[in-house]
């Protein structure tokens, strides 16, 4: 295994290529801020926000939001995620439950699940468990969708062959079905990271007394732009964290891939 | 002594496995059909043990779906096949397949493909496993990825999962048919070897009459969902190709399976359609 067919000598230059546009986008924008052509009250200076964000985090506040809505965000992925990968596995594996509960959810899926809000806002009040009911139904989907795909297209060739090698239901999941269907489950963790903060960002800005959302329209009150963009800062960050830690997980998971390694 | 032989190779003599020998097949009247189309119809057929057989015939005469129910993997609809005198289903453990395509696990590193199935815990299959791809010539490749090997030595990895089991039986789908000519040679040249160190009984499925002359003790040729030949072949192992015997025998094989028109309709395929794992 040699490491060495990466090309050293455009190794600065490929890191630095995707920021270029980013960066040159914010010096036009601090420039156009500082010298007054862009009104503070519709878009403050990135050095404004920068300052926000920084006697934010030096009071304590901004990790209480931080931490809130990681906190929710990450417990409805897991109810959610899990629930859709076990019925996924579930339906993709025994066709008695596919035919049970595949249109059922079929159904389900084809409403917005946003659109639920007001009935979400009846049923749990504006306490913790609404929140992380949407949040938990906005994850189910992708994940629900892609594992049941990924069971569905494991090659039957290999599922022969382990049942020809005398592997039972078990060992059969273990090595062949469930590997075989990871990189689709994979890809619904993906697209389900980008419904989970989406669903938090719409839920946290309904009602909540923490949170990115809660921060936002608490500072959108006291015309605070530079809070209300530092949000949405914080959001890009953390979406693009969750992705990050997606696509590592992939990389690590399908190493085997060679369209992942 | 060579100083650069990998430990691995040290460790394993090169041992004839006489302990495990062949088993004895006997099919009985057995018929095969999908749908409107018979593709077996009453095949008899008794194999020695410890015997090397070679099916040969036209695509879709039914070889394949032969060597499917041998395997297990499908049912007859009529007739039975024992193995040693116990019925099929009974002795499982004792066959193991090579298919067309490797099929091995691309998630799997080469040697926990060839570990596959295997009852021992985690270090004792390894050895085991390193073993057997030190039988194949691939101990070096151990701990790559399957996509990173030749069409050749993916075969040779599955025929080293198929032996690490032992089986008394070896069924092998045209497991050289996708494989280049010199490649094959190769391929011919190990899995004799390791017929006759083992001793299991095998069973070749395969399109190509000098193949099947290679290396078979008996030829057979499927027509009409019958067998229409059952050719010895009294060559001395291993066999020249290039000599008047085995050409003799060649031609007169090759003569007999031209003799018939081309079966109508598709090659016998097993029907995948509505197939699910757990069922």
């Amino acid at each position: 295994m040699t490491k060495k067919n990466s090309t050293p000598l455009h190794r600065p230059y490929d890191q630095i290529l995707p920021w270029l546009v980013p960066l040159l986008l914010l010096a036009l924008w601090q420039t156009g801020a500082s010298s007054g052509w862009i009104s503070t009250r519709i878009a403050p200076a990135p050095a404004a926000v920068l300052e926000a964000g920084w006697s934010l985090a030096a009071s304590g506040e901004l990790f209480r939001h931080l931490w809130a809505s990681t906190q929710r965000a990450g417990a409805g992925f897991l109810i959610g995620g899990g629930i859709g990968l076990a019925l996924g596995l579930l339906n993709g594996s025994f066709r008695v439950f596919e035919r049970l509960l595949d249109t059922s959810v079929q159904m389900i899926r084809n409403v917005p699940h946003l659109a639920l809000i007001p009935l979400v806002i009846l049923w749990f009040g504006i306490d913790e468990e609404g929140k992380l009911f949407l949040v938990a139904l906005g994850v189910f989907f992708p994940v629900y969708l892609n594992s049941f795909h990924g069971i569905r297209s494991v090659d039957p060739a290999l599922v022969e062959m382990g049942r020809a090698y005398g592997l039972g239901n078990r060992s059969l999941f273990r090595h062949v079905i469930l590997p075989g269907a990871l990189p689709s489950i994979l890809v619904g963790v993906r697209f389900a990271l980008g419904w989970m903060w989406l669903t938090l960002i719409v839920a946290e800005t309904i009602a909540a007394s923490d949170g990115i959302g809660y921060m936002a329209m608490n500072a959108r009150e006291f015309l605070q732009t530079d809070v209300v963009v530092l949000a949405i800062v914080l959001y890009a960050v953390l979406g693009k964290v969750a992705d990050a830690a997606a696509r590592w997980l992939e990389r690590r998971l399908l190493r085997w891939n060679t369209a992942y390694a | 002594m060579n100083t650069h032989l990998p430990p691995v190779q040290d460790a394993v003599a090169r041992r004839p496995h006489r302990n495990a020998k062949g088993v004895g097949i006997r099919i009985d009247s057995v018929g095969r059909t999908y749908g409107e189309r018979t593709v077996l119809a009453g095949v008899d057929l008794d194999v020695a043990a410890g015997e090397f057989v070679a099916v040969v015939g036209r695509s879709g005469c039914g070889k394949s779906t032969l060597l499917r129910l041998l395997a297990g993997l499908e049912n007859p609809d009529a007739g039975d096949i024992r193995l040693d005198g116990r019925p099929h289903a009974d002795e499982r453990e004792a066959l193991r397949i090579m298919f067309q395509d490797a099929r091995l696990l691309p998630w799997k590193s080469v040697v926990n493909n060839v570990a596959l199935g295997l009852a021992a815990g985690h270090k004792a299959a390894r050895a085991t496993a390193l073993e057997a791809l030190d039988e194949v010539g691939l101990a070096d490749r151990a701990d790559e990825w399957p996509t990173r090997l030749s069409g050749g030595q993916r075969q040779r990895v599955a025929l080293a999962r198929a032996l690490v089991h032992k089986p008394r039986l070896l069924l092998l789908d045209e497991p050289l048919g996708a494989l280049d000519a010199l490649t094959r040679i190769e391929m011919h040249a190990l899995i004799e070897r390791l017929w006759r160190e083992e001793g299991f009984t095998a069973l070749l499925v395969t399109h190509d009459v000098s193949e099947a002359i290679a290396l078979a003790d008996r030829v057979l040729l499927i027509e009409g969902g019958r067998i229409a030949l059952d050719q010895r072949v009294e060559l001395p192992h291993p066999r020249e190709r290039g000599g008047a015997r085995f050409a003799a025998l060649e031609e007169q094989v090759l003569r007999r399976v031209l003799q018939h028109p081309p079966a109508m309709g598709r090659s016998a395929a097993a029907p995948f359609g509505r197939w699910r794992w757990a069922a």
